[in-house]
């Protein structure tokens, strides 16, 4: 791309240069203040080397975090945790993988031994006085029905956290056009996010006790128990926790090689304790001690 | 996840967290006041007190945020619930439930419909250091004093804190130095007006 243009600016620049210049510059020098001196450097600084990228996320050696026990940590937690309501504030847990920084990444659902989130409010749509409205009560939905939930979330009243619609009602529902209240909260059921089903009794119970999880920047968290949990209980769901990720890492082992590097337990108002993986230490307090409400 | 170090020494650190009000560490949480062992026919301690501060309920509220970590941790099996209602001129008291030689244990009081509470203290215009003064002369609880090696952590955490400050300092003096020749730089390049100076 070398035009005959391009010669021409060093000409013009030339002719100004010698002759245009010095004499404008000349009394400037004498207004500017003191300062000037100082002989400010215009020059762009040369630029920077390029950092070489990593596909792995740093890992810290381990021997310097002290470790905890769970029953240790859990002291701790409650004790952090003294006059919160023991349903709200919850423990979490956070599964540190070796894992490349790109590639697929460990994500589930599971059921806990000990559900979490007790108070979700599942309203299922079915018809009323059938047998799947039966099962749904049964596996755990508040509000169960067709027109009488229609009628209610058209005056605006939603009380639930969840919805569900049964395959046959879904024509019914669509009618009904709930989508105006519902849709901005996420509430409207639909097949893309398999809140249309035909088996509403298994949803219902796996939505009432299930939680997701999901490995972001190399770390699966999730919330494992409530604060007023026993030890035992404690222990139960952190093993489901990590046997299922076990599991899924090892679905994904011939892509991909991925090992559990650290486990921190936390909860809402307390630091990050990490554990050594053992129930009790030798010098810590009795399980029966942690059992009482807190 | 954050640097295993920042995360020791976040744990370690004797402080409070000034924008969260909540104290998060470790030796913090042994040694202080309200490090206490309470006498064993204690059986539930319970707190009532006003959502916020005004009308005399600041030292419940920092009782409650400063010094029953403490106690819980030494007592992890005695229950402690706060309930907060909405009225300030309302009470803030704090009652200590003790399970009498006459009942086998706990499970008796908590069978009966509305155990009365052996001891109430008014917190209402108190501080909260006078509150725990008042818990520990009615419950004759036990005070714990830092152990000798808490004794040497927190030291080594003061000479620690005191050097951060040194270093903050010769930081800060550097920091200043560039920005004041920046400054300069800038005026000299006729981009700032040398009267806004």
């Amino acid at each position: 791309m070398a035009h005959a243009r391009s010669f021409i600016p060093p000409f013009t620049r030339l002719a100004t240069c010698s002759i245009a210049i010095p004499k404008r510059e000349l009394p400037r020098f004498a207004v500017l203040p003191l300062q000037s001196i100082r002989c400010a450097s215009t020059k762009t600084p040369p630029p920077k080397k390029k950092k070489k990228t990593r596909n792995t996320f740093i890992q810290y050696d381990l021997k310097e975090m002290q470790q905890f026990s769970l029953v240790d940590a859990m002291q701790y937690i409650r004790a952090f945790e003294v006059g919160r309501d023991p349903s709200s504030a919850k423990y979490e847990m956070h599964v540190r993988l070796r894992t490349l920084k790109n590639g697929p990444v460990v994500r589930n659902r599971l059921r806990l031994p000990h559900a979490v989130n007790t108070d979700i409010r599942i309203c299922v749509i079915c018809p009323p006085d059938s047998a799947i409205a039966a099962e749904a009560r049964s596996a755990g939905a508040t509000l169960v029905g067709e027109d009488e939930i229609f009628a209610q979330v058209k005056e605006g009243i939603v009380n639930f956290d969840r919805c569900i619609c049964h395959a046959d009602s879904l024509a019914k529902m669509n009618k009904a056009g709930l989508g105006r209240i519902l849709g901005p909260r996420g509430l409207l059921p639909s097949t893309k996010t398999g809140t249309v089903v035909t088996n509403v009794g298994k949803t219902v119970k796996n939505m009432a006790g299930g939680s997701e999880y999901r490995e972001r920047m190399g770390v699966v968290r999730m919330a494992v128990g409530q604060l007023g949990f026993t030890p035992d209980q404690l222990r139960e769901n952190v093993k489901a926790f990590l046997d299922e990720i076990k599991k899924d890492m090892g679905q994904m082992s011939d892509r991909i090689s991925k090992e559990i590097h650290e486990v921190v337990l936390s909860s809402t108002q307390s630091p990050g304790f990490s554990l050594s993986g053992e129930f009790k230490a030798p010098n810590s307090i009795a399980t029966k001690e942690l059992g009482t409400p807190l | 996840m954050v640097h295993v170090k920042v995360r020791m020494r976040k744990l370690r650190e004797v402080s409070i967290i000034p924008a969260a009000h909540v104290p998060l560490f470790l030796l913090w949480i042994r040694v202080g006041p309200g490090a206490l062992i309470l006498p064993k026919d204690v059986s539930k301690i319970s707190l009532e007190f006003h959502k916020q501060i005004n009308g005399g309920h600041m030292g419940a509220k920092k009782f409650w945020r400063e010094m029953l970590p403490r106690i819980k941790y030494r007592n992890p099996s005695i229950p402690i619930q706060i309930s907060r209602h909405d009225s300030p001129s309302g009470p803030a008291l704090l009652h200590i439930y003790t399970a009498s030689a006459g009942t086998p244990s706990a499970d008796a009081a908590s069978s009966s419909p509305e155990p009365t509470p052996t001891h109430t203290i008014d917190m209402k215009l108190q501080t909260s250091s006078l509150i725990l003064q008042q818990l520990i002369e009615k419950t004759k609880a036990t005070i714990l004093d830092a152990t000798e090696q808490e004794q040497e952590e927190l030291a080594a955490l003061e000479i620690q804190k005191a050097r951060s400050e040194a270093d903050r300092a010769l930081v800060r003096e550097k920091l200043d130095a560039k920005r004041r020749e920046e400054k300069l730089l800038r005026l000299a390049r006729g981009e700032l007006e040398a009267a806004s100076v």
